[in-house]
């Protein structure tokens, strides 16, 4: 029984990284060059920033909760980057440092409401949304500041930008990041605890899991990622603006879906969100290529993820 | 649902009946609180800086602006009470105030049927939500999710600039600028929800809500009451939609997008429990109004505008970690 419940696991994931490999061929057969080279990496490179939200949110998601305020921290990270580091590389290390500490914080908020004062993680992520949102665009002045318009410091854009080995160094970046996760998440007395608290949180305390504290952490976690994107963000497009978060929540708990973690908690790997985030990219693109308007992207998206949900769904009912 | 309605039998001891009215109605008991502390406080801080308390255009259009989230908030409380949630709440009012500013023009009789096909859309928005969850026994926040995905296009589909036009009559009957007659719309669904908590359907709803598989076992058929709630819910955003196009005589595809977030807040405001099984609309209207009061408040304290969602996330914390430690002291320790 448990080994045919892993292979239905890992057929998942296989099928989320065909999906991506056949949207590809897809995209290469309607638009000659999409299938090139340099635009699957640049098609890559989009879905890295994907992917590291996605790993907070596979983190959170595994032990059945949600981080819904990934928008403003991606949004809040870059800001705070351009205006701590004031686009001097002299000042890079600092605002990286900072602008991640910012994520860590409102992560450890989050898990603080939630563990101890017992608020459900959908009302207690929500609100912290709003709190950094306004704090945000209060601290900004809405963006009014002297130091918003400032760039990014060029050692993170070229930390995003460059090419080692063919590939740009933010994908790099991301290829470590997933052997580091499913490391973690599947090797590690860490990412044990993980599974046994989604898989039953009461059972996992009477086994001796610290449930508090590595809740605690996950959380933080994914406030770590989610300002991580935002630091490559900017790095990708220089300068910080307002809104440039808002994709991020429903694509990152898309590819989650897709890549087959249970939204229950407890059931999936960062292998599979990683695949859900390259497969959800490569489909905009797609449609992007196909001169798709706005509303029929949005009508697409939201079919093909309820479409998957029913696929995958039957097996996740207990 | 009663969990404190302990039988004759039992040798619990027996609490007095109003202890028990005030534990089972907590949430609803501490959001009219709320509201009425902060319907104090912004008339205090009116009263001091206009030196007047404030009058009916105050008044009147704090109640026509709240309309929308009131219905929204109703709409989701009927989803959570299953235990579910509706993020698809901002597509609905999206799409259905996108028809209404195209769609009414004419004779009454006309607006009256147009508004009602806009309701029936509304309700059939909820059924594929319903039909997903409850068929698919699916996790609600995914499905609406994609639905308000769904929802969202479709609305830019239909009004691709903000425009359209909602007639003068249309507006008068909805949300009179004379007067806060709209509450009298409020009144009728508070009425509804007093008729629908002792309707079989109600019943069902909370009974799901409070534990699904002794529902089942009881013979509650739990697919057709999740399909009719999410019908129920999608029916009432669709008259948030239509009060919103009323209130700003236009259409906008996008201005729905912040009720799926107000709409959670109001409900959580108005002491509905996000796991199911208790609350009412009741509170959910508490919450609306308590929502707008804020805006107000901070609007008379001077804040900042850019600083209003931090004060809206912190007062939803802060409310619900109250909320939650008042309910545990007033039901006894468990």
């Amino acid at each position: 029984m448990k080994a045919l419940s892993l292979s239905a696991d890992a057929l998942r994931i296989v099928a989320a990284y065909g999906a991506a490999v056949l949207l590809f061929v897809i995209g290469a057969w309607v638009h000659p060059g999409f299938g090139s080279f340099n635009s699957i990496t640049s098609i890559l490179l989009i879905a890295s920033f994907v992917g590291l939200v996605a790993a907070g949110q596979c983190f959170v998601v595994l032990i059945g909760g949600i981080d819904l305020s990934v928008p403003w921290v991606v949004n809040a990270a870059a800001i705070l980057l351009v205006t701590s580091s004031l686009g001097q590389d002299a000042r890079a290390p600092y605002a990286i440092a900072v602008t991640l500490g910012m994520g860590a914080l409102a992560g450890l908020a989050n898990a603080i409401g939630i563990v101890w004062f017992g608020v459900p993680a959908v009302v207690m992520t929500l609100a912290m949304n709003g709190i950094i949102e306004g704090l945000a665009l209060g601290l900004s002045g809405g963006m009014t500041c002297a130091a918003c318009a400032s760039y990014a410091p060029p050692v993170i854009a070229a930390a995003v930008h460059d090419v080692w080995l063919g590939i740009p160094a933010a994908l790099w970046l991301w290829l470590v990041v997933i052997a580091v996760v499913s490391f973690v998440l599947s090797l590690t007395r860490f990412g044990r605890a993980t599974y046994a608290i989604g898989n039953n949180g009461r059972a996992a305390y009477l086994a001796g899991v610290n449930v508090n504290r590595t809740t605690i952490l996950l959380y933080a976690l994914s406030g770590m990622f989610s300002a991580l994107a935002g630091i490559l963000l900017v790095g990708f497009g220089g300068q910080a603006s307002l809104g440039m978060g808002a994709p991020y929540l429903f694509q990152s708990i898309a590819a989650v879906v897709i890549g087959g973690v249970s939204i229950l908690g407890g059931r999936g790997n960062y292998l599979g969100a990683a695949a859900g985030a390259v497969s959800l990219t490569t489909l905009v693109s797609v449609l992007l290529a196909l001169n798709m308007p706005d509303y029929g992207r949005s009508i697409i998206y939201g079919v093909v993820i309820l479409a998957l949900l029913l696929l995958y769904g039957r097996e996740q009912r207990e | 649902m009663p969990r404190e309605a302990t039988s004759p039998g039992q040798a619990a001891p027996r609490r007095s009946a109003m202890v028990h009215i005030i534990g089972q109605n907590v949430g609803v008991i501490l959001a009219a609180i709320v509201l009425l502390v902060s319907i104090a406080a912004f008339c205090g801080m009116f009263l001091l800086q206009q030196d007047r308390l404030p009058g009916n255009f105050e008044v009147t259009s704090t109640v026509n602006n709240t309309m929308p989230l009131a219905l929204a908030a109703i709409g989701q409380t009927v989803v959570v009470l299953t235990r579910g949630i509706d993020l698809s709440v901002g597509g609905v009012i999206d799409l259905t105030n996108a028809l209404a500013a195209i769609w009414l023009t004419g004779s009454t009789l006309h607006m009256l049927g147009v508004s009602l096909l806009i309701v029936l859309i509304g309700a059939a928005a909820g059924l594929l939500n319903g039909l997903v969850v409850g068929l698919g026994r699916l996790q609600p926040i995914v499905v609406t999710l994609a639905t308000l995905s769904i929802f969202q296009g479709l609305a830019i589909r239909v009004l691709p600039q903000p425009g359209g036009e909602v007639p003068p009559s249309y507006t008068d009957f909805l949300v009179s600028t004379n007067g806060p007659t709209a509450l009298l719309f409020l009144l009728a669904a508070a009425i509804g929800w007093m008729v629908l908590r002792r309707s079989r359907l109600g019943v069902n709803i909370f009974a799901i809500g409070n534990d699904e598989q002794s529902a089942i076992a009881l013979g509650v058929n739990a697919m057709r009451t999740k399909i009719l709630a999410y019908m129920l819910g999608g029916a009432l955003y669709a008259i948030a939609g239509l009060f919103l196009a009323a209130n700003a005589t236009a259409g906008d595809a996008t201005t729905g997008d912040g009720y799926t977030l107000t709409s959670i807040v109001a409900v959580v405001l108005g002491g509905v429990n996000l796991f199911g099984g208790r609350g009412s609309a009741v509170g959910a209207i508490c919450g609306a109004f308590i929502t707008t009061m804020i805006v107000n408040i901070l609007f008379f304290a001077h804040i900042n505008p850019l600083y209003q969602s931090f004060y809206e996330g912190l007062f939803l914390v802060i409310a619900v970690v109250l909320g939650a430690l008042i309910g545990r002291l007033v039901r006894g320790s468990r």
